[in-house]
């Protein structure tokens, strides 16, 4: 074994005595009742209502809506930003055009939003859907936008000298030099929009993870409460794991 | 180029910067204008305008803005403060780092605004609980940003110190904080957008008063002129809140090149 395995080896072991300490921690004080039950139920509770929850199948529901529309908005923030960068990125009129408003709804916080998006489209998928690509496009379009104006003038040249179009100058040189970037964006915008999901279901109901969580609060079933908060933090883990592994496998020639 | 001729061409270049929204609102007051949806679905630009004037004038903007902003700041100065310390701690010290990294990775995933439920159980509904989310929002990627910039620090600039007589204790103020400053105004610029963020969402799901909570009163009340008009209000602060750190991130920074060649990079 080199050092760098003993390294990591070491590392692992650690983390896993931090988390197993934490758990450890949660269920004595819960035990020994530093606060009510109904303030922090023991682990081995939160695990067992997990259990239940998994098993009578509302959880896989709740799971499967809100990843349904987390995914929808994101899909379509990913489209429209990229098509609106890339755009801005070539012509001017367009980015005169999209600039201030993109300036302008970057830093706002889009939550703010949802009361709008209620009224313009019901309180059922459509309004988070929407919701969730307001709130993941501005980054799309920045990231994209910045990428398309540093692909190197002289692909483009050669491209253009080689007789190829402007659409498929856009489709076959311009896209490709930008998808390492456009995926790191999505890497950043993938939490915004479960985030959004999230909360847009606790502010307005309608099913999903969110609208469970805050009725199990409001009838004050802990256990729950804390089952769902446990299994957010584990999509939102998955999630990047998941992608992490596609940037190595896919995009590894971007490094070089 | 004289004091007026740069006045003039600055002025220009604003107004020509301005210009995409003064047209997006003229077709929205159009749209509104020619009644080609309903009042109620989108209220005209002129009425958001005096809804919003009608705000200040009777004080609920100020007031409840005043608590939302009251929130947010808390919330951002204590996780600041909280995560450059964690942040520094995690590059000084493997052990710590070892134990830490796993909760930072588990609870940079969560989406921080699950948590508001359980906090409005633990605190109540109100200050506490906006805090405490915003608190913890606002942590993380003070935490990530300042480990990053520390860790970053060229050997040579160490190296450099330690060789005219930099003691240990001096190093970390002048080589490593200096070092991370850029990173960590980056993390703070994330975590202001954070705190209004997760300020309003807490004021949406628990709280009595705020911009949030105003916000969606109205909605809920059919109010639409001045829920648009708190919306846009909020819409604004955020805005110029941006700006400032912007501004002051590149004053401070001066003698850093990122604070030199960002302009050059937007307009080429």
């Amino acid at each position: 074994m080199n050092s760098a395995e003993v390294r990591t080896d070491a590392f692992a072991w650690r983390s896993a005595v931090s988390i197993l300490l934490f758990i450890a921690l949660w269920e004595i004080a819960a035990r020994i009742h530093v606060a009510p039950a109904i303030l922090l139920p023991p682990f081995s509770i939160v695990a067992a209502q997990l259990w239940h929850s998994t098993l009578d199948g509302t959880l896989a529901a709740d799971l499967s809506i809100s990843l349904a529309r987390a995914f929808c908005g994101l899909a379509l923030a990913t489209g429209g930003g990229v098509v609106l960068g890339l755009l801005m990125a070539r012509n001017r009129t367009i980015e005169w055009l999209v600039d201030p408003l993109v300036a302008l709804g970057f830093p706002s916080p889009k939550i703010a939003f949802i009361p709008i998006f209620i009224l313009w489209f019901g309180i059922e998928s459509l309004s988070k859907v929407l919701l969730v690509t307001f709130a993941c496009v501005f980054p799309v379009i920045i990231g994209t936008y910045s990428a398309a104006r540093a692909v190197s003038r002289q692909f483009i040249w050669s491209a253009l000298s080689l007789g190829s179009n402007r659409f498929s100058l856009f489709l076959h040189v311009i896209l490709p030099a930008c998808y390492p970037r456009i995926f790191t964006t999505f890497r950043i915008v993938v939490p915004v929009g479960l985030i959004t999901t999230f909360t847009a279901e606790m502010v307005a109901g309608g099913g999903g993870m969110g609208a469970t969580l805050i009725y199990s609060q409001r009838f004050f079933e802990s256990p729950t409460v804390f089952a769902y908060i446990v299994v957010m933090l584990a999509v939102g883990l998955v999630v990047d794991a998941v992608m992490r592994r596609f940037q190595n496998r896919f995009l590894r020639w971007a490094e070089g | 180029m004289t004091k007026a001729d740069e006045f003039m061409s600055s002025a220009r270049r604003g107004l020509v910067r301005v210009a995409p929204l003064i047209l997006f609102g003229l077709i929205w007051h159009i749209i509104c204008a020619t009644g080609l949806v309903n009042k109620d679905f989108l209220p005209a630009p002129g009425a958001v305008a005096a809804a919003l004037a009608d705000l200040f004038k009777g004080g609920e903007i100020t007031k409840n803005l005043t608590i939302t902003l009251f929130r947010a700041a808390v919330g951002l100065v204590l996780g600041a403060a909280c995560g450059i310390w964690i942040g520094v701690m995690m590059a000084r010290s493997r052990h710590f780092r070892e134990y830490v990294t796993p909760i930072v990775g588990g609870t940079y995933s969560l989406p921080k605004s699950a948590l508001i439920p359980l906090f409005a159980l633990w605190f109540g509904i109100g200050n506490v609980t906006a805090i405490a989310a915003v608190f913890l929002a606002c942590l993380l990627p003070m935490i990530v940003n300042t480990y990053h910039g520390v860790v970053t620090t060229p050997k040579v600039l160490v190296w450099s110190a330690e060789a005219l007589g930099t003691g240990e204790r001096e190093l970390w103020p002048r080589i490593f904080i200096r070092n991370a400053l850029p990173d960590i105004f980056t993390g703070l610029r994330i975590a202001l957008g954070f705190s209004f963020v997760l300020a309003i969402s807490a004021e949406m799901i628990a709280s009595t008063n705020g911009i949030g909570k105003l916000i969606f009163m109205y909605g809920e009340n059919g109010n639409y002129d001045y829920m648009f008009a708190g919306i846009a209000c909020m819409v604004i602060v955020a805005f110029l809140a941006d700006r400032v750190l912007v501004i002051l991130t590149k004053r401070l920074l001066v003698w850093h090149e990122s604070a030199v060649t960002e302009p050059e990079t937007r307009r080429r």
